[in-house]
């Protein structure tokens, strides 16, 4: 194969997954030499959305990254009077295109670490989210909204009026933590765990789950400190954006690498997808990556876990299951009316299991989200995998969900996602750095930590990064910076000084 | 170097910003000059028109430009119509002049030219608003567009009210507590004869999205007494809907007790639905065979205005003229000679209103007392909820004793419940309060006496000593209700 690629790059990256996209922004921003290369014909690798053909057609080509691929169609029982559309399989199948089916789904919240990298960097300005519309708790086996903000408080039925002043007094003592003034207070519980913290402020039962389950995300032996942590994490991150502190990427999440990746080649990194490397070696001073019958160098290399060539697999240790994923199509949107206003809720949901030991994350998402046609609902379920039988790991979680809530399941898919077992980074034994899979969390926080950690490995004193200046803020080559460029100025305020400078033209005007 | 993004310096950016500034100074003046210039020539043309625009739309609170812009539309409107005079005149001779086949056509044509005319001047009222609307997106708080909006429509006497309800709609869904909009937006429902039903509705939805917003709470205060009235106008709405609002209002209040606006809601609901009184209602009267003295509840302007007789079967006595004893205007004088024979029967008459009068044992003058507020009843129903309310409020003051807003709640439920039988306990609120919020323990102090007084009131004509001594309940340095006493010989402390 021939093509006029150049050779030799400051950095090759391959995978186009979230850290690696990111890794590759981060060093061509601050103006490296970046190739970034996929064996896929997509762009995300593991962090990427599909159509639904694809999607299927990827569960039947188990590859070292996912595996244990498994789906069923299921016949519609509804026996409703008046079924409104029903779907089949056929026509399922017929929209294909308006899936966007993620293999890595995650909620960001407003104020944490995924939003806060794509506003410094105004990578922002590609992306597009879409705020949640309710966090969820199961309830008496009954699915409820937590109320977030002051006015889900006021408005919930769920709550007496005490309830209310109780819970609202609680959240602003977790608001509060860290202050001066109400250190005394919690000074006792240093050390001790969070439920217990929870239990003396002498809340309701109701409240202790809503905190417990859905705000704070926590289970019986969560540390105090880490409780506070997480509370205040999802209180500073309300009233930004919505009714909710989470967002959810428009289109899915396998939006956010392109978006990286985007700001990579804005500042000239290269693109190349549908290669695959076969070999890497390296010298002292530079890595030789063979690719298609090419030689590629580069200073440095960073590499994602499923794609490194398999003579060099085995220094970062074997693949093994990480995420155990379980993917519903359904027609009938979990929960009532209220949870679903309007034709579906993008909803968050945290599930609990084997006594409150392990955990799992529903994301509903309606087509308002734009990853499905109307009137259907994808339903992710996420739980770190325990074993590689992904439907097995998940099966608490889907009882609680399908047994008592009556649901329209038209697809359900289920895979593991597996990694290395090392969340390292680098292996003394090679050059290459590589990066972690995608690991079980709210958030994008350890894959930003991942890619600041690589990056900093590679350039230790460059700033991770910085923000990307808007186009029109830009000098153009030879222009005088400080002139006053007519084009710069709003278009009406263009017309209305050329306006009156020629009526001004014939009168006395004092400066 | 090359390939490499150049952005300016703050520096450059910096002076980027100060020519873009002396270039916008010097559009400012141009325009400015020009405008004086052609307004002290009276050309309020299209170009003046023209040239307020580009300012006004920058700077939307220069009010001599829009009253220059008045003029102008003024002006325009005023020729307009001379056009459509001078037409129907030519009209009314082209009738006498034509005969009856070629007035059909000249019909025709005269209803065009009309229609023409009618459209030329609703285009005129059209760039008006839309300018203000562009306008407020620059300064949604612009007294001067505001104005200049309320202005036009009234201008015009096809204006399109109803649009205008929707523009609030659409303002408030940006701003829901803007109080101009608000208050535009009862101005124009009001002329678009928006039902209150619906208003209420609209108010609601907005309390909902965000209750710290005075500006629906008194939208929603001034809808309820009509909707929902009250018909013996103790309260100030229907007991079922009161209901109904103590709650949402209460609920509001636990989800933010710092939030004021909820409270000061919750106190008009608990008072007295009486607006300001018009008319003056007596509270004490007295008369001696050579003054009379008259208390009033609230206070009123003249009392000279008002015809205040003395009755008996025998004869009617005018009593003039009353001056003032008091600043507030409560208490009155009246020295004239009166006779009095103690075993008639007299009755005072202030304008319409007459009351028995009752004999002072000691020195034979006549007398009238009531005590202040009586306790406004309240259907089982009602109670039941102020009730529950109380109890959420004391419940909550076991977590939070020290909760400034629950204490005085329920302290004002109490009254509300049953001002005899809660009144030690409400009292005990107040000194609380005076510990806990300390910064206005001169408003709590306040309060108490004149709580305290009016039980005292209310106890003293059961008392053996009514009507001549009166003994003051505790001690005070300032008394309320001290014009009720008139009545008393003595007063004890």
């Amino acid at each position: 194969m021939s093509d006029d690629l150049p050779e030799e790059f400051d950095l090759i990256v391959i995978g186009t997954g979230f850290v690696e996209s990111c890794v590759a922004a981060a060093a061509s921003r601050i103006g490296k030499n970046v190739l970034h290369i996929d064996a896929n014909d997509y762009y995300g690798d593991v962090w990427s959305s599909f159509s639904l053909e694809a999607f299927i057609k990827l569960l039947e080509q188990p590859s070292n990254s996912l595996r244990n691929g498994s789906y069923t169609w299921h016949k519609s029982t509804e026996q409703e009077e008046q079924p409104v559309t029903s779907w089949t399989r056929e026509s399922l199948l017929e929209k294909s295109r308006r899936f966007s089916l993620d293999l890595s789904p995650r909620v960001a919240y407003c104020a944490g670490s995924l939003v806060q990298l794509l506003i410094q960097s105004n990578i922002c300005r590609y992306a597009e989210f879409r705020s949640l519309d309710h966090v969820c708790m199961l309830y008496n086996e009954e699915l409820v909204s937590v109320p977030c903000s002051r006015s889900d408080v006021f408005n919930t039925k769920t709550l007496t009026m005490v309830e209310k002043r109780l819970l609202m007094k609680f959240l602003t003592a977790c608001n509060d933590y860290g202050e001066d003034k109400c250190n005394e207070d919690s000074l006792a519980f240093r050390g001790r765990t969070f439920l217990e913290y929870l239990q003396a402020q002498r809340v309701t039962e109701k409240i202790a789950n809503c905190v417990m389950q859905a705000i704070a995300m926590c289970d019986a032996n969560t540390s105090f400190e880490t409780g506070m942590q997480r509370t205040q994490r999802f209180l500073g991150s309300l009233g930004r954006y919505g009714n909710t502190p989470f967002l959810f990427p428009m289109y899915g999440c396998g939006e956010l690498p392109q978006c990286f990746c985007r700001l990579c080649a804005v500042y000239g990194g290269i693109y190349c997808l549908k290669r695959s490397v076969d070999d890497i070696n390296w010298t002292d001073s530079e890595l030789l990556v063979s690719s298609a019958g090419k030689t590629l160098r580069a200073k440095h290399l960073v590499c994602a876990p499923s794609q490194l060539p398999a003579t060099l697999a085995t220094h970062f240790g074997e693949s093994e299951p990480r995420i155990s994923r379980g993917l519903f199509i359904t027609s009938k949107p979990l929960g009532n009316e209220e949870l679903n206003k309007g034709g579906g809720g993008v909803n968050l949901l945290r599930l609990l299991a084997a006594n409150g030991e392990r955990e799992a994350c529903l994301i509903q998402l309606s087509h308002y989200s734009g990853a499905c046609p109307e009137g259907l609902y994808i339903l992710h379920l996420t739980t770190p995998a325990i074993s590689a039988d992904p439907a097995a790991d998940l099966a608490d979680f889907a009882a609680q969900l399908f047994e008592t809530h009556a649901s329209q399941i038209l697809l359900s898919a289920y895979f593991t996602i597996a990694a290395p077992a090392a969340e390292g980074i680098a292996n003394a034994d090679t050059p290459i750095l590589c990066t972690a899979g995608p690991a079980y969390e709210q958030d994008y926080d350890a894959a930003i930590e991942n890619a600041r950690q690589i990056f900093s490995q590679l350039y230790a004193n460059e700033e991770f990064l910085p923000r990307a200046p808007d186009p029109e803020e830009i000098v153009v080559d030879g222009e005088d910076p400080s002139a006053l460029n007519e084009h710069s100025l709003p278009d009406d305020l263009r017309a209305q000084l050329q306006d009156l400078e020629q009526a001004a033209q014939h009168m006395d005007i004092a400066d | 170097m090359h390939g490499r993004v150049k952005v300016r310096t703050t520096e450059e950016e910096r002076e980027r910003k100060k020519k873009e500034q002396v270039l916008k100074m010097r559009a400012y003046r141009a325009a400015m000059t020009r405008i004086q210039k052609k307004r002290s020539l009276s050309e309020l043309d299209d170009e003046m028109l023209g040239l307020t625009v580009q300012i006004l739309l920058r700077n939307p609170d220069i009010n001599t430009l829009w009253n220059i812009r008045r003029e102008c539309v003024l002006r325009k409107i005023a020729e307009l119509e001379k056009t459509i005079k001078e037409n129907e005149t030519r009209d009314i001779q082209k009738v006498e002049e034509h005969s009856e086949g070629d007035k059909k056509t000249d019909d025709e044509k005269e209803v065009d030219k009309k229609e023409v005319l009618a459209q030329q001047l609703q285009s005129i009222y059209k760039t008006e608003l839309e300018l203000t609307e562009q306008c407020l997106m620059v300064n949604p708080k612009s007294y001067n567009s505001w104005h200049h909006r309320c202005w036009t429509l009234e201008q015009n006497p096809e204006a399109d009210w109803q649009r205008e309800v929707q523009l609030c709609n659409k303002y408030l869904k940006y701003d829901e507590r803007n109080f101009h909009t608000w208050d535009y937006r009862r101005y124009v429902s009001e002329k678009a004869s928006v039902p209150p039903e619906q208003e209420l509705d609209f108010c609601t939805d907005k309390i909902k999205v965000n209750f710290s917003n005075y500006s629906s709470w008194h939208h929603r205060s001034l809808l309820l007494p009509t909707l929902y009235p009250n018909e013996q106008q103790d309260r100030p709405m229907s007991e079922h809907k009161l209901k109904e609002e103590l709650e949402m209002v209460l609920t509001a209040a636990f989800t933010d007790p710092n939030d004021s606006s909820a409270w000061f809601y919750q106190r008009w609901l608990l008072g007295s639905g009486r607006q300001s009184e018009q008319s003056a209602t007596v509270a004490a009267f007295r008369c001696w065979p050579y003054k009379a003295q008259l208390s009033l509840k609230s206070s009123y302007p003249e009392l000279s205005q008002l015809t205040v007789q003395l009755v008996s079967e025998q004869q009617t006595l005018q009593l003039q003229p009353w001056k003032a004893v008091n600043s507030e205007k409560t208490q009155w004088q009246c020295e004239q000679v009166i006779e009095i024979e103690p075993s008639r029967d007299y009755f005072l008459d202030v304008a319409g209103q007459r009351k028995q009068l009752a004999v002072n044992p000691n020195d034979q003058s006549l007398y009238y007392f009531v005590p202040p507020h009586a306790t406004s009843s309240c259907s089982k129903e009602l109670l039941a909820e102020l009730q529950t309310q109380l109890q959420s409020c004391l419940d909550l003051l076991e977590y939070e004793p020290d909760s400034k807003w629950t204490l005085l709640t329920s302290a004002l439920l109490m009254r509300a419940i049953d001002v005899n039988s809660y009144h030690e306990q409400s009292l005990s609120h107040l000194a609380k309060l005076v510990q806990v919020d300390a910064l206005r323990q001169g408003y709590y102090k306040d309060l108490s006496a004149r709580w305290t007084m009016e039980m005292a009131l209310a106890k003293w004509p059961t008392s053996s000593n009514y009507p001549q001594l009166f003994e003051m309940p505790t001690e005070m340095s300032m008394t309320p209700y001290a014009h009720y006493l008139i009545v008393a010989d003595k007063i004890s402390s």
